[in-house]
């Protein structure tokens, strides 16, 4: 027992104290922050006034436009927003919405353009050079009749690829001029507000209990935990194989078994690199908890923070398990390859098939997504090989009932059990046996005799 | 002989599908006293080692140390150097001593003790921190044979020790197998220079094709082989070296000769001979053959 935990031990630290996992622990959680929090930041970095030129022989279309992009009403417009997608607005949120929505405040300046009888020829001539002589930025000609089919509102602008503003100034400009058309009408404003109130579309999924639950955000999720055990489970896998290889290969293997059963020896490999992955694993769902939690105070990631899916304790508990199932799984399929061949460029070779398997798994993944509660689903999901994949996305698309989470772990647990057998039987011939790699008779005749 | 006997092999057999690579193999070593266990290549040696020390186990027959089956229990007290050394590549010597002696039942603060105590003997202080791939082959050899020794094993197996060892390195090992030796541990030397054996050890083991050859202390073997051999060199012997009534086979090195006598001749009587017929002698002694001869003439025997 202090043999294999020694072995366990200098495993362990033989991964964790690589730099390589040093660095790939702390690159997702940075990678992470950096793309989710990074263009977010940008995105809310203030850009210079536009200076712009409105044209408006009737002034009707300018004035309101004018109103439409003052801050107050920018205010409105984005709380309204938040409203629509968010049920309830803490008061943090409310003052953040406002801090935001005053930052569009000075977005315009409007230059005043005296038209004074010149033609609209003549008037787009001037503008056109007061643009190339950077007194303003960008200008509106509004069209004599609005109400024209082929009217068209010319705007042009330096900061053509600015898409915000753009859209902001858009916007703005459709309901300045949709009032001046429903005034002509003499239909109030309140009033068409009231009759074109866009209805509550209230979409949630239902669970297996009839309880309700947000979908949106659960594929992306589903998604993103699968690629990240896949990943995981490939990574280690070939570690694994690589340090079965180097042992082979100096003939390090000579001296542990001189030492120590074979059977330790391979336990404890896969156990302290199996730890090792659950360090790495558990770091980063600490990095994801915190990045979360951080964001749940923050009026800006509200949005995404609705979509989100609620993650249980018990469910981390679970993709811990079937994390490890999957590792004891690969491993152990890594390791027979790695006892089986002379070098690790043969070893690359061999390592095709569990690759392979793995990525059967992944795909299967995306069906489980799509319809997590279908016949193939359950079987996909207590498949040996494939469950340590599928089943995770499974429980976070749609908690699977209890029992088909036990039968699963028990099926692999029970595959794992054969798997480690026959590897170690390979193990304790393949690894003293030098120069060539072993053919599969040969390995069947060793999983027989030994 | 009387010292006492720490390992026993009896009639162990080893197969490997059809192909037999020890058969009825039996031999005891002793303790205080050096077992060189010698053969050719592919001969069973490497087979018989690993069975000595737990890597693999006899189809039939058994081995005992101390009185006691081999087992993983036993490999504590087992040191072992293998032929083919290795250590990992990117892990400083440090660790992987302290490895070595963990899998060996020694940890923590004694095992740094002792690693500490051997790395300023083989004057390997400064390299503790050094990873593998930093020492030079030599200093590689050293690291391997302390990780050999850090749990004071009763008995010492060491598979070839010296290839790759400077002189000075090859001395200072000699001088720990002494002590070694001493201190009544068990050591078995396996190789095929039969030079270092004549140096070093007190039993030899000859096996060939799977096979016992000879055995027993060298002494012994080297007086029943020895019987008729004579180191000679002078001049005007050429009629009498001719002569196949006292002379069966001439060996002839740099400066001189070495005479195999015919079945029944006395040496003494050849010299009054010599003397008689006027040959100027200036060496004439009875010799021993040397271990190479005996392990020549053996593997040639019995093919």
């Amino acid at each position: 027992m202090n043999k294999f935990l020694a072995v366990v031990k200098h495993e362990y630290k033989k991964v964790v104290l690589k730099w390589s996992f040093l660095i790939g622990t702390l690159l997702l959680p940075v990678m992470a922050v950096v793309f989710s929090v990074v263009p977010a930041l940008i995105f809310s970095i203030k850009g210079e006034p536009t200076r712009i030129a409105i044209v408006d022989p009737t002034d009707n279309v300018a004035s309101r436009l004018k109103a439409n992009l003052s801050s107050e009403k920018m205010a409105e417009r984005a709380k309204k927003a938040a409203e629509e997608s968010l049920k309830n607005l803490s008061p943090d949120q409310q003052r953040q919405l406002e801090t935001s929505a005053a930052q569009f405040q000075d977005n315009f300046i409007f230059v005043e353009v005296d038209p004074s009888g010149r033609s609209v020829e003549e008037l787009r001539q001037s503008l056109l050079s007061r643009v190339s002589a950077n007194e303003i930025d960008a200008y509106l000609i509004v069209p004599n009749d609005i109400n024209a089919v082929d009217a068209v509102f010319e705007f042009r602008s330096r900061k053509s690829s600015d898409f915000i503003s753009n859209e902001t100034f858009r916007d703005a400009l459709n309901s300045a001029v949709r009032s001046v058309r429903l005034a002509n009408e003499n239909i109030s404003e309140e009033k068409l507000a009231e009759l074109s109130r866009p209805i509550k579309f209230d979409a949630k999924g239902l669970d297996e209990t009839g309880a309700e639950k947000d979908t949106s955000g659960v594929m992306i999720a589903s998604f993103i935990i699968g690629l990240l055990i896949y990943i995981t489970l490939a990574i280690y896998g070939q570690a694994i194989m690589g340090a079965v290889v180097e042992e082979k290969e100096t003939r390090i293997a000579e001296i542990l078994f001189s030492s120590a059963r074979p059977f330790e020896l391979m336990l404890g490999k896969l156990v302290g690199v199996g730890l090792a992955g659950l360090t790495q694993l558990g770091i980063w769902i600490a990095t994801i908890a915190v990045v979360i939690g951080v964001m749940a105070t923050q009026a800006d990631f509200a949005p995404i923070m609705q979509s989100v899916p609620t993650i249980s304790p018990l469910m981390i508990v679970c993709f811990m398990l079937f994390f490890l199932v999957g590792f004891f799984t690969y491993a152990a399929i890594f390791a027979l390859v790695g006892s089986m061949v002379t070098s690790l460029q043969e070893g690359s070779q061999f390592a095709f098939p569990p690759i392979m398997l793995m990525l059967v798994g992944f795909y299967f993944s995306f069906a489980v997504i799509r319809d997590p509660g279908s016949t193939l689903s359950f079987w996909v999901s207590i498949a040996p090989f494939l469950a340590p994949i599928t089943m995770p996305v499974r429980i976070l698309a749609e908690m699977p009932p209890f029992w088909q989470i036990l039968l699963s772990l028990g099926i692999n647990v029970a595959a794992i059990a054969g798997l480690v057998w026959v590897t170690s039987r390979v193990y304790r011939v393949g690894m003293l046996m030098y120069g060539k790699r072993a053919t599969i008779p040969e390995v069947w005749k060793w999983i027989r005799q030994a | 002989m009387d010292d006492k006997v720490t390992l026993q092999i009896r009639t162990v057999t080893k197969k490997f599908g059809e192909f037999t690579a020890v058969e009825d193999l039996s031999f005891d070593v002793r303790a205080g006293r050096v077992f060189g266990f010698l053969g050719p290549n592919g001969a069973g040696k490497t087979t018989t080692i690993r069975m000595i020390v737990g890597i693999t186990f006899p189809d039939t027959g058994f081995i005992e140390l101390n009185g006691e089956r081999i087992s993983h229990r036993v490999q504590n007290r087992i040191g072992y150097l293998p032929e083919e050394r290795g250590l990992y590549k990117k892990m400083a010597v440090l660790d992987q001593l302290r490895y070595f002696a963990a899998l060996k039942g020694v940890a923590g603060k004694e095992a740094d003790k002792r690693i500490d105590h051997w790395l300023g003997r083989m004057e390997l202080s400064d390299w503790k921190k050094k990873k593998t791939t930093d020492l030079s082959k030599g200093m590689q050899q050293k690291i391997q044979f302390i990780a050999t020794v850090l749990h004071e094993p009763d008995i010492l197996i060491l598979d070839e020790p010296f290839s790759g060892l400077d002189p000075i390195n090859v001395e200072f090992l000699m001088d720990v197998i002494a002590e070694y030796r001493s201190a009544e541990k068990t050591i078995i030397f396996s190789t095929h220079l039969m030079s270092t054996a004549e140096k070093l050890c007190h039993d030899i083991l000859l096996i060939n094709k799977a096979r016992k050859v000879v055995s027993g202390s060298l002494r012994e073997i080297k007086e029943s082989y020895g019987q008729n051999l004579i180191a000679f060199r002078g001049t005007g012997a050429e009629d009498i070296l001719s002569d196949t009534s006292f002379i069966e086979r001439i060996v002839s090195h740099a400066d001189e000769q070495e005479l195999h006598l015919a079945k029944g001749v006395d040496p003494q009587e050849l010299l009054k001979k010599m003397v008689d017929t006027g040959v100027v002698i200036s060496k004439f002694e009875r010799t021993e053959p040397s271990l190479n001869d005996i392990f020549i003439e053996k593997v040639k025997d019995k093919e």
